[in-house]
């Protein structure tokens, strides 16, 4: 039960969690190096994360 | 209302699928053990979902400030929906069996077959424990998916009005099983859900991080138009590899 909901909650495989934490973590990092410019443009910074823990994911099972 | 109309199908096709394979096993149980046991089993785990909805909805989300709680449910649903979309590629691709949940519901029976049933005067435990916790897994990530869905800008009342529609027309779909759940094209259906609700997560994560996104809420048909571009070149480039 606890394996299924670990899985039901961060998926089945380690790749996507740690993709998002560091798409989160590389956009607060922007974000502090460059406040006027994350506000118009970080939104596609986190879709290119986003997009890129996919292929990982995708990748490497 | 692009926001509004987008949660309400996302929630929609999220809760129906869920419910789907829900009710496959809460049927398969009631096929092979009885029905009386296979809905105590389902009621016992909806009551728990009612106090996990309660808990999550009213008491956590309403206390903690829009910031900070979008940037919580938009990596939520950035895990749910790029899940969901790894999954829906995967299937597309033909590396990962197409999803079923007819498929679902025969194997449950056939498990459940192999249990050796208790003696006529005492209660199905195994029957009941398969069906509540086939509901309450499928049940939690219905509550997770709404709660999150629920707290953008349009609210709760989208994602409780898809959430309703996909309760009708499971229900529906259960009176008349098998035939209309082996035409389903799950498969596309899941892969759908994958991009609805990654395309919501990205939103919300920059939403809550600061980000002003150009046309504002339209960006959600923008992002989630690269998702579904950047997925099919996946889906291509998987099914040319060799089988794994």
């Amino acid at each position: 039960m606890i394996a299924q909901l670990r899985k039901l909650i961060l998926g089945e495989t380690w790749t996507l969690p740690l993709g998002v934490v560091a798409t989160l973590a590389a956009g607060l990092a922007l974000d502090a190096a460059g406040p006027g410019w994350w506000h118009r443009a970080g939104g596609f910074v986190l879709l290119g994360g986003a997009v890129a823990t996919l292929a990982v994911s995708l990748h490497r099972r | 209302m692009t926001a509004f109309l987008l949660t309400l199908a996302g929630a929609a096709l999220a809760v129906a699928l869920e419910l789907l394979e829900a009710m496959a096993i809460v049927l398969a149980v009631a096929a092979e053990r009885g029905r009386r046991d296979a809905l105590i089993g389902a009621a016992g785990a909806v009551v728990v979902l009612a106090l996990a909805g309660l808990l999550v909805g009213p008491v956590v989300l309403a206390r903690i400030p829009l910031e900070p709680l979008q940037v919580v449910i938009g990596m939520a649903l950035l895990l749910f929906g790029l899940e969901w979309l790894r999954k829906g590629v995967l299937r597309l691709a033909g590396r990962r069996a197409p999803s079923s949940a007819l498929a679902e519901y025969l194997d449950e029976r056939e498990a459940l077959h192999a249990l050796a049933p208790p003696p006529a005067d005492r209660p199905d435990w195994p029957a009941r424990i398969v069906a509540g916790k086939g509901v309450l897994l499928e049940g939690l990530e219905v509550v997770l998916i709404v709660a999150a869905l629920g707290a953008g800008n349009e609210g709760l009342a989208p994602a409780l009005a898809g959430a309703a529609v996909a309760v009708a027309a499971v229900l529906a779909i259960g009176v008349v099983v098998h035939r209309p759940l082996a035409r389903l094209p799950e498969s596309h259906l899941k892969y759908a859900v994958g991009v609805v609700l990654s395309a919501f997560g990205v939103f919300f994560l920059a939403e809550g991080s600061g980000v002003e996104w150009p046309a504002g809420d339209a960006a959600l048909l923008y992002i989630a138009a690269a998702l579904v571009a950047v997925s099919q070149v996946e889906v291509l480039s998987l099914a040319r590899e060799a089988p794994a």
